[in-house]
């Protein structure tokens, strides 16, 4: 992989997404991940929701929405995060890193390629989910309206910065660090405020949860299930931390990467 | 017989330079100054015991490891500022490297050559399996394959962009005899026909002498002896090249003086 130039070859692009669709297609337990699990998180989530939104209970139907958008909207970031670092991941653990390097692709066609790919599974995954909610728990996410797909851009971004901060750790650590491409999340989940405002959380954790940008596109989530509409302000601060995110990330990756071919971090993995 | 004009032209052309590679891993310090060139159509093998650092100079000429001092240019391209330009003028394979998982001979070929920038590699992906006389393997699985045809399918992927330098880490370690010299006369036949320069490391010293003109020994990081494989034998006094490795090695196996640098006081 390359750094230099600023020319993005389609060609490369393609070649680097359709290779990622051979493994999936060929390691059946992979499927697990864009079919499986997204429908036991909606089941799971969608009973929670069932039982607090039974009658009599307070805010119930309220909350059953913010369970089911939530669950459905953290996918988007689940998925974008596992689909990018688990597509490098695959690299290492086949050994394939060193013929991927020498070749004249650059990074940013190869993260390209695997977010290519890995926007597919996310189609099949968030579709799964959107299915299931409907199927089993009458809860039409497209009524939610347009406001979902500007909120849904921002997850999906902040997953794939996640992902290139995890790759760049994995770069830097080796295979050791790789439990961060799946931990990360659990993390991040609870302080985003995924089901439920900032103020939910411990005083000391609110500035942290405040800072990051999923915090905001959550909240302007549960605008959207309060039937308040999409709330300009918080999707813009959502969107303007994201961009912060996306640079940092972007820096952390590149020099992540120069100090791997400074130290020689390519023998672990020949 | 008269020297076909253009490839004459062409073997003037230096394709590789490599000058001042430092490379220190930690405290130890794995390269030492090295200097190389190659030119096109040249077959040059890189040659030394183990821990020499064949196999880091090598990755530095790759692009993979930045080198502490000292620069690497490939067709003119200085590989910090030009890599992916300079590495469609480059292939590589090493003989210890599997197929990548789960995917089909013909696939792999196809990923690689759309990488190197091929539209539609088909053609030369059966041209260069012919060429090794696997086309059979076409269909198979990477991970059906035993590690001679792995070997002969790497190959195939690192030659199909027709590079002008194809770097070879131990391309016939541990192939039997028939598939190592149907990998040598492959070899051969690219540097002939398409004027690839190879840069080879192997241990196997007879092989060596069948298949590179030049030969560039290391020891301890440092170029100690290049030229043909005659000159170099002969200017350790040893009939072969095998005799001048186990030389080195040896001399490497000798405690050496703390503090002192490692100078080599051969001539070549």
């Amino acid at each position: 992989m390359s750094a230099g130039g600023a020319r993005v070859s389609w060609l490369r692009v393609r070649a680097i997404a359709r290779r990622h669709a051979y493994v999936l297609l060929r390691s059946p337990h992979r499927m697990f991940d864009v079919t499986l699990w997204p429908l036991v998180d909606v089941l799971l989530f969608g009973s929670l929701a069932a039982f607090v939104g039974q009658p009599g209970a307070s805010s119930g139907t309220r909350a059953a929405g913010y369970l089911l958008a939530g669950i459905v909207l953290w996918h988007v970031i689940y998925q974008s995060q596992i689909a990018v670092s688990t597509g490098f991941l695959e690299e290492t653990w086949s050994r394939n890193l060193l013929n991927l390097m020498v070749t004249p692709v650059r990074e940013s066609e190869y993260v390209a390629g695997v977010a290519l790919f890995g926007m597919v599974k996310l189609l099949i995954g968030i579709g799964v989910m959107v299915l299931g909610a409907l199927v089993f728990f009458s809860f039409d996410t497209s009524s939610l309206g347009f406001g979902l797909l500007p909120i849904a851009a921002v997850l999906l971004l902040v997953g794939w910065c996640i992902s290139l901060l995890v790759i760049g750790i994995v770069l830097r650590f080796g295979s050791g660090a790789e439990a961060l491409a799946w931990g990360v999340m659990f993390v991040v989940m609870p302080l985003s405020g995924v089901f439920y405002p900032v103020s939910a959380l411990p005083d000391v954790l609110q500035p942290l949860a405040l800072a990051l940008p999923t915090t905001h596109a959550f909240a302007a989530l549960r605008g959207l299930v309060d039937g308040k509409g999409l709330d300009w302000a918080q999707l813009g601060i959502a969107a303007a931390s994201v961009a912060v995110l996306l640079a940092f990330s972007l820096a952390f990756l590149t020099r992540m990467l120069a100090l791997f071919r400074r130290r020689g971090y390519i023998t672990r993995y020949v | 017989m008269q020297a076909d004009p253009s490839r004459t032209e062409r073997a003037r052309e230096m394709i590789l330079v490599a000058r001042g590679l430092v490379k220190d891993y930690r405290r130890a310090r794995a390269v030492d100054g090295v200097d190389l060139e190659v030119r096109a159509g040249e077959r040059v093998a890189l040659l030394g015991p183990n821990g020499a650092g064949k196999t880091t100079t090598l990755l530095m000429v790759l692009g993979v490891v930045s080198p502490d001092a000292g620069w690497v240019e490939v067709g003119g391209r200085r590989l910090e500022r030009h890599r992916s330009r300079a590495a469609e003028e480059v292939g590589f394979a090493a003989g210890y490297l599997p197929l990548a998982e789960r995917l089909r001979v013909r696939e792999y070929l196809r990923l690689y050559g759309q990488l190197y920038g091929i539209a539609d590699p088909a053609p030369r992906i059966d041209a260069g399996l012919a060429r090794f006389r696997i086309p059979h393997l076409a269909e198979a699985m990477g991970t059906e394959l035993s590690s001679g045809q792995r070997t002969l399918v790497g190959i195939v992927r690192a030659t199909m962009h027709h590079p002008r330098l194809l770097v070879l880490d131990e391309p016939t370690a541990s192939l039997d005899p028939d598939v190592a010299m149907r990998v040598r006369t492959g070899l051969r036949e690219i540097s002939d026909e398409d004027g690839t320069a190879l840069l080879v490391t192997s241990h196997d010293m007879s092989e060596v002498e069948r298949l590179c003109e030049r030969v560039v020994f290391l020891s301890e990081g440092r170029i100690v002896a290049d030229g043909t494989a005659d000159e170099v034998a002969a200017s350790y006094g040893r009939g072969n090249l095998e005799g001048v490795f186990l030389h080195l090695a040896e001399e490497h196996l000798e405690p050496h003086e703390p503090g002192g640098a490692q100078q080599s006081d051969h001539p070549l």
